[in-house]
């Protein structure tokens, strides 16, 4: 074994590792081929709709373990995430819109639908580059982490935490969402961009691109993880924690706060970036909606729910909560916004560590001899 | 341990239970998908439209339902979430095996489930009046197209009895379905000969909530001695501080007259209409309209809601005219099948509430006739003028010069949504 | 289907009927006691406005106007005010009032009354905004020689708004009559600007020189078409000394409007930011003294809102009809109490679990906020609810150069004004408002010297919920009252707190009407949207430079 994949190797226990792994077998193997593979009808036949809302799921795990990195282990709550998701998912949307070519409504090779209608003569500046797939792959990553960067520089640099940068951070994704929904804008407006056929010439409305797109994202899921848990298991991360748990101390001991923390924003935004790219083309829409503060509370949300600090938490939120989502608008669509609500209260006031935080207080005993102090106190 | 064990296995059994219940019902009803956001930002206007829809489902249910079998609505709550939308569509078809779908408000909602729709072949219908510009084999649109809405309220405005207008301010809420009908507005008014100074376009946010330098433009746009209106296509929320701000600045409707498109009786609901008598309203239908079969439906609905104040509006007239054609469809081909309640459809007619005959056209949009009321202090519309018969809906504007070479018929020869050749002549 | 008719000839039949009508009108006046004897006349002008076609109203509408008499214009006005009925069994027209589920029908031909009836044995007769401008000005007209000052003073701006052929001749008799000099000085403007096309140049001059002292954005651009040209190129206003006085009066009158453009920016300001601030004020509390992020404030707000409307509900049914327009006054406690009691069942059912973590506080009021929305949506429908402007809060007054404050606004000004110094005054003076000072300056030496912070912290958060109920009054005065309201205001209000300094009740107040003042003078240059965006942006870089706001608070309190 060499250092690097001993390194690697260090970065789980030996059960995470064996939980990954069984995850990973059901993610990437199973579900796809009972998905493509048994016949529709079947008992065990996955269908379409689970494999589309499955790929959904996991591109919010991805910008979940994002905030999580910097809410869990820096102590910098964003609630402006969105901007980031949906620059990465407006990067990419651009190159699907640009691939439609003269498929479009009114049939213009080298303008979208909207442009034409808005009776624009030329692709604006920023458009350029996007019919690439390399080009649009590298905004994916540019565009957030460009913003992330100047954004943190000002807000670390003037110590701006806590609140406040929780604050000014919903005023930037508010301001980016207000600016969207202009038409002139050239981003589409409320629409956004819609209507895409394919992505790299596979088409959108197949099965196969599909389950392709969902395995796609279950790699980059696994990944990010991998890179989230080689930076907080770091000499980095371990600068983070403190800087989250005493700022002014470990600036005192002479650590660059400002760099540690601008380094990990702006990280976090690229894959949150990376994660809002994978979801555009699954759900076959971008619009400014997805910069609604409320939006971007909500992921503050999954992250608290599955437990902060944890990174697998991030992952456990972000499908408990949409699962239910998904489930309670089906089946409850009067009132699931109460259980929802509900459950924000009740995670929050009952299992400050979050769902993992339980677990882990159930395997520990922790849970149940703190049960049976409260039994034996009623009984006194 | 063992009773912690316990408690997550019962958790599991409920939770699984839960989730089958829905694959209970026995397959021998006709399933009806209703997706109408009830939270969220569009919850004030779906969700009266899914109460028409359990409505309809219902007095149907009353007439033996359809080809022998009961109708089981299926709805869900999309939460005025664009993405949400889509997912829930795929819920409906593939997971539900809704035999049709009756959703959908705004011009986006609808973009996001199109392709869903095309893709599983489902069938989806839009009863808002919208953008036009669009035409799939999957939706049939029973709201008004802008020739069956802003065309003739503004012609109704030109002429001698609408107090011949001659300066327009176009105001609207910046999304697609102001920015085309303003679009061809504009195009209209200037082949009429309206100089484009005598034109203002105007846009604002949604939601927007300070009118006071709009309306001061307006009355500063109107001081130049022509006779003025607006024609507003603001949305929704922001229609209250509007008008709220046009009564309280003292602007009266015979001095400039707002004509609305997306402002009905359920909207003035929520405004005290006193200061707001003599703005005028266009659809294609109003809940005021004297008429047998308008009586009826408003006293069945009032009963079926349990609350006399409850209005009926233009959305709500599309619905039932869609969910009527559809059943008569399904009756005549005898089946549930898309493709054969697709062919069934072309034709169909089915009456308006305000009389007359609707009718379904190959190009997926509806001939209705068209209303122009005047706001009455009771909130409702006074109809002050409409057209002679019915108006077919265009699904491509013949004011737009990109869209007027585009023909929609879903019929041989053409079979498509939006061609400028006939699709099946060269094959 | 066109409703298009040829112009021209709609134009000149237009003329001729205004002129033959101002005849007539002019005979009527000088022979009243004919007119009277003429019954018959007046009842087939009557039922002529129960006809279908609009044009037959309109000529009935006219005939009426040559009567004149106190009949002819009490069904004139009912028209107007859509009081006036055809019964469906014998087809007459007869005006109805309403009271409760029935009608009370007067003969208008008879002034007599002509008993009840049902909503569906009548049928409203429609007037639409011609015929109502129509009857505005034939009404006014005939009330210019009204002995009631008020009644003249709005039938001049009638006549001089809608002005027909014989307005000219109407106007200068008028005038002649007038004893009021404010309403003589209205008339002699309104006879200047039907003169400016005159065909005297001496008279045409003399009405410049009148117009060139207003301020009115109308009579510039009336004096400025003077300026234009024919389509045969020759000038509008032949006379070029006169073109010369009219360029010369235009350029004064721009210069008096450029002023009252930036008054206008001004007024709209500071009521844009007197909503911004009864919106934050609340939040201010709660978030300046406990630390607290309450998401649910915008649901106070909706709360407060939500009371209004039942209030007046309340008032609908049980007060007699004058007193319903004080509904409004009973509202603001009761919105206080309602808001209030929540805010104490959600500090102390949730909040006081989560001191010293702020930001799950965050979360847990989100679901709290979403809860309430769900709640409202359930009880009282998803749709809008309407609130009433009460007669007293209503209308507009007018400053000139065409610039109006709405009276609704000027109150919301005044109102959270008196709430900011009762706010004030209760923090300074209060044995109360001394605890909470001391709690958020320092509270853990607060706590050492005996001050139950708890109590004080579940006291504060329902007096900041309180508020923000109070708001919700206002704000349902100009907004939406639906379930969303809330989400309307939450980050706006955000913005005004950080952006005047946590803490800081005056930092609240500078801040709120800074914005509202700096987004008023960018929407004009930039547009609504990115006037909005260019404000948010300017937050976020000056939150660099203070991080803790326009008035931070000094001392250990900063060190969040």
């Amino acid at each position: 074994m060499g250092p690097i994949s001993r390194r690697l190797f260090a970065l789980e226990s030996r059960s995470g590792w064996i939980a990954i792994a069984i995850l990973l077998v059901i993610g990437l193997f199973i579900v796809p081929a009972l998905n493509l593979m048994v016949p529709e009808g079947s008992l065990f036949h996955i269908s379409t709709f689970w494999v589309a809302t499955l790929g959904k799921y996991l591109c919010f795990a991805i910008l979940a373990l994002a905030l999580d990195l910097i809410w869990g282990y820096a102590g910098i709550l964003s609630l402006g995430h969105g901007a980031f998701f949906g620059l990465g998912g407006y990067a990419m949307g651009m190159y699907m819109m640009r691939q439609i070519g003269d498929r479009s409504v009114y049939g213009n090779p080298d303008l979208p639908d909207f442009m034409v209608f808005l009776n624009w003569d030329s692709l604006p500046w920023y458009w350029w580059g996007f019919d690439q797939f390399w080009f649009a792959a590298l905004m994916v990553v540019l565009v957030p982490g460009l913003l992330a960067f100047v954004f943190g520089w000002l807000a670390f640099r003037s110590r701006i935490t806590g609140v406040y940068f929780s604050i000014i951070s919903q005023a930037m994704v508010f301001a980016i969402m207000l600016a969207f929904f202009r038409n002139e804008t050239g981003f589409g407006g409320n629409n956004g961009l819609t209507d895409f056929k394919d992505i790299l010439g596979f088409n959108l409305s197949q099965d196969s691109t599909k389950v392709g797109l969902y395995v796609v994202t279950t790699i980059a899921l696994l990944l990010v993880y991998m890179i989230c848990r080689a930076v907080v298991s770091s000499k980095l991360g371990r600068l983070l924690i403190a800087v989250r748990d005493a700022e002014s101390r470990v600036r005192f001991l002479g650590y660059s706060v400002t760099n540690a923390k601008l380094f990990v924003f702006t990280l976090s935004a690229v894959l949150a970036g990376v994660a809002g790219a994978l979801y555009v083309p699954q759900v076959g829409i971008i619009n400014p909606g997805e910069f609604t503060p409320a939006k971007s509370i909500e992921m503050a949300i999954w992250v608290a729910v599955g437990g902060r600090g944890t990174l697998f938490g991030a992952i456990v939120g972000a499908f408990t909560i949409n699962g239910a989502r998904t489930y309670l608008t089906g089946v409850a669509p009067e009132v699931w916004l109460f259980f929802l609500g509900a459950l924000f209260i009740l995670v929050t006031l009952v299992m400050p560590q979050g769902l993992v935080g339980v677990y882990r207080s159930i395997r520990s005993g922790e849970l149940k001899d703190a049960i049976r102090r409260r039994i034996q106190r009623v009984d006194v | 341990m063992k009773s912690a064990i316990k408690t997550v296995a019962a958790v599991g059994a409920l939770a699984g239970s839960l989730a089958f219940s829905g694959m209970a019902h026995a397959a021998d009803t006709i399933k009806v998908g209703v997706l109408h956001s009830l939270s969220g930002t569009m919850a004030i206007s779906e969700t009266a439209l899914k109460d028409v829809m359990l409505f309809l489902i219902d007095e149907q249910n009353k007439k033996g339902g359809l080809l022998g079998k009961k109708i089981e609505p299926v709805v869900v709550d999309p939460a005025s979430d664009w993405p949400l939308f889509a997912e829930k569509a795929r819920e409906l078809i593939e997971k539900e095996k809704v035999d049709v779908v009756f959703g959908n408000w705004t011009s986006v909602s609808r973009k996001s489930v199109l392709p869903v729709f095309e893709e599983l072949n489902g069938m989806l219908f839009y009863p808002v009046q919208y953008e036009g510009e669009e035409s799939s084999r999957n939706i049939f649109y029973t709201g008004a197209a802008p020739n069956q809405q802003a065309i003739p309220a503004v012609e109704y405005l030109m002429s001698e009895e609408g107090g011949s207008v001659e300066r327009w301010v176009l105001a609207g809420t910046d999304y697609v379905y102001p920015r085309t009908t303003n679009k061809i507005l504009e195009s209209f008014l200037k082949a009429k000969g309206v100089p484009a100074e005598d034109i203002m376009i105007n846009y604002t946010p949604f939601g927007h909530s300070d009118w006071q330098t709009i309306v001061s433009d307006i009355k500063g746009f109107a001081s130049a001695g022509k006779k003025t209106a607006v024609v507003s296509t603001v949305n929704g929320d922001a229609n209250v501080p509007f008008y709220k701000e046009l009564g309280n600045q003292g602007i009266k409707a015979e001095d400039i007259p707002v004509v609305a498109f997306s402002v009905g009786e359920e909207e003035l609901a929520g405004i005290d209409t006193g200061p707001l008598v003599g703005h005028l309203g266009a659809w294609n239908y109003f809940m005021s309209v004297d008429s047998p079969e308008n009586e009826a439906m408003i006293k069945k609905w009032h009963a079926f809601i349990g609350d006399d104040k409850r209005v009926f509006n233009d959305p709500m007239e599309a619905h039932y005219i869609g969910f009527t054609m559809w059943a008569q469809a399904v009756e005549q081909a005898g089946t549930t099948n898309i493709d054969a309640v697709r062919q069934a459809m072309y034709g169909q007619t089915a009456p308006n509430l305000t009389g007359g005959i609707a009718e379904m056209n190959t190009n997926h949009h509806l001939s209705k006739p068209v209303l122009i009321g005047e706001i009455q202090d009771d909130g409702q519309f006074a109809t002050v003028w409409e057209t002679d018969g019915v108006v077919v809906g265009d699904a491509w504007s013949d004011f737009l010069p990109e869209s007027a070479k585009l023909t929609a018929d879903w019929t041989y020869p053409w079979v498509c949504g939006n061609c400028e050749k006939p699709k099946h002549l060269t094959n | 289907m066109s409703v298009t008719n040829n112009a021209d000839a709609s134009r000149m039949r237009t003329v001729f009927f205004s002129i033959l009508f101002v005849l007539l009108s002019l005979l009527a006046f000088s022979f009243p006691a004919h007119a009277q004897q003429n019954d018959a006349a007046l009842n087939a002008a009557l039922s002529d406005l129960n006809a279908r076609s609009f044009k037959a109203k309109t000529a009935a509408v006219q005939a009426l106007g040559v009567y004149g008499d106190a009949r002819a214009v009490a069904a004139l006005e009912a028209l107007s005010e859509g009081r006036l009925y055809g019964r469906k069994s014998d087809k007459s027209v007869v005006i109805a009032e309403r009271d409760g589920k029935i009608y009370r029908l007067t003969d208008p031909a008879t002034g007599v009354s002509a008993g009840e009836a049902t909503s569906r044995e009548l049928k409203k007769i429609i007037a639409n905004n011609k015929l109502r401008g129509l009857i505005r000005g034939v009404l006014g007209q005939l009330a210019l020689s009204s002995s009631d000052s008020e009644l003249r003073r709005a039938a001049v701006e009638n006549v001089i708004s809608s002005p027909t052929g014989g307005s000219l001749a109407l106007l200068k008799s008028a005038r002649d009559r007038e004893t009021e000099d404010d309403i003589r000085a209205r008339l002699e403007t309104g006879i200047a600007t039907l003169e400016l096309g005159s065909d005297d140049p001496a008279l045409r001059r003399a009405a410049v020189d009148r117009l060139a002292d207003g301020n009115d954005p109308e009579i510039k651009s009336l004096l400025e078409r003077r300026l234009l040209k024919n389509a045969d190129g020759s000038f509008v206003e032949s006379d070029a000394q006169v073109r010369a006085e009219v360029q010369e009066a235009v350029s004064r009158i721009n210069d008096r409007l450029a002023l009252f453009g930036l008054a206008e920016d001004l007024i709209f300001g500071i009521s844009l930011g007197s909503v911004l601030l009864l919106a934050a004020i609340g939040l201010a509390v709660t978030f300046g003294v406990m630390g607290v992020i309450n998401m649910a404030h915008g649901e106070m707000i909706m709360l407060g809102a939500y009371t209004t409307f039942v209030v007046q509900e309340v008032f609908r049914v049980t007060m007699p009809a004058e007193a319903f327009g004080f509904y409004l006054l009973a509202a603001i406690p009761a919105a206080f109490l309602v808001a209030a009691t929540f805010g104490i069942l959600i500090e102390r059912g949730c909040i006081r679990f989560l001191y010293g973590r702020p930001l799950e506080t965050l979360l847990a009021t989100w679901g709290v906020s979403l809860i309430l929305q769900q709640m409202v949506r359930s009880l009282f429908g998803a749709n809008n609810r309407e609130v009433a402007n009460p007669d007293w809060i209503s209308g507009a007054i007018s400053i000139g150069g065409g610039v109006s404050v709405t009276v609704s606004r000027v109150y919301i000004v005044i109102f959270c004004l008196v709430v900011v110094a009762a706010l004030a005054a209760f923090i300074r003076y209060s044995r109360f408002g001394l605890q909470m000072r001391a709690v958020t300056q320092n509270r853990g030496m607060a706590s050492a010297m005996g001050i139950r912070t708890g109590q004080v912290d579940a006291l504060t958060f329902a007096l900041g919920s309180g508020i923000a109920g109070v708001a919700g009054v206002a704000l349902s005065q100009i907004s939406n009252v639906s379930p969303n309201l809330g989400q309307n205001f939450i980050v706006d209000s955000f913005m005004v707190v950080v952006f005047g300094g946590v803490g800081s009740l005056w930092g609240t107040i500078v801040g709120a009407f800074g914005l509202g003042i700096v987004n008023k003078f960018l929407e004009p240059v930039s547009g609504a949207i990115l006037g909005k965006v260019v404000v948010l942006v300017i937050i976020i870089l000056f939150i660099q430079k203070r991080p803790r706001g326009l008035f931070a608070l000094k001392g250990r309190a900063a060190e969040g």
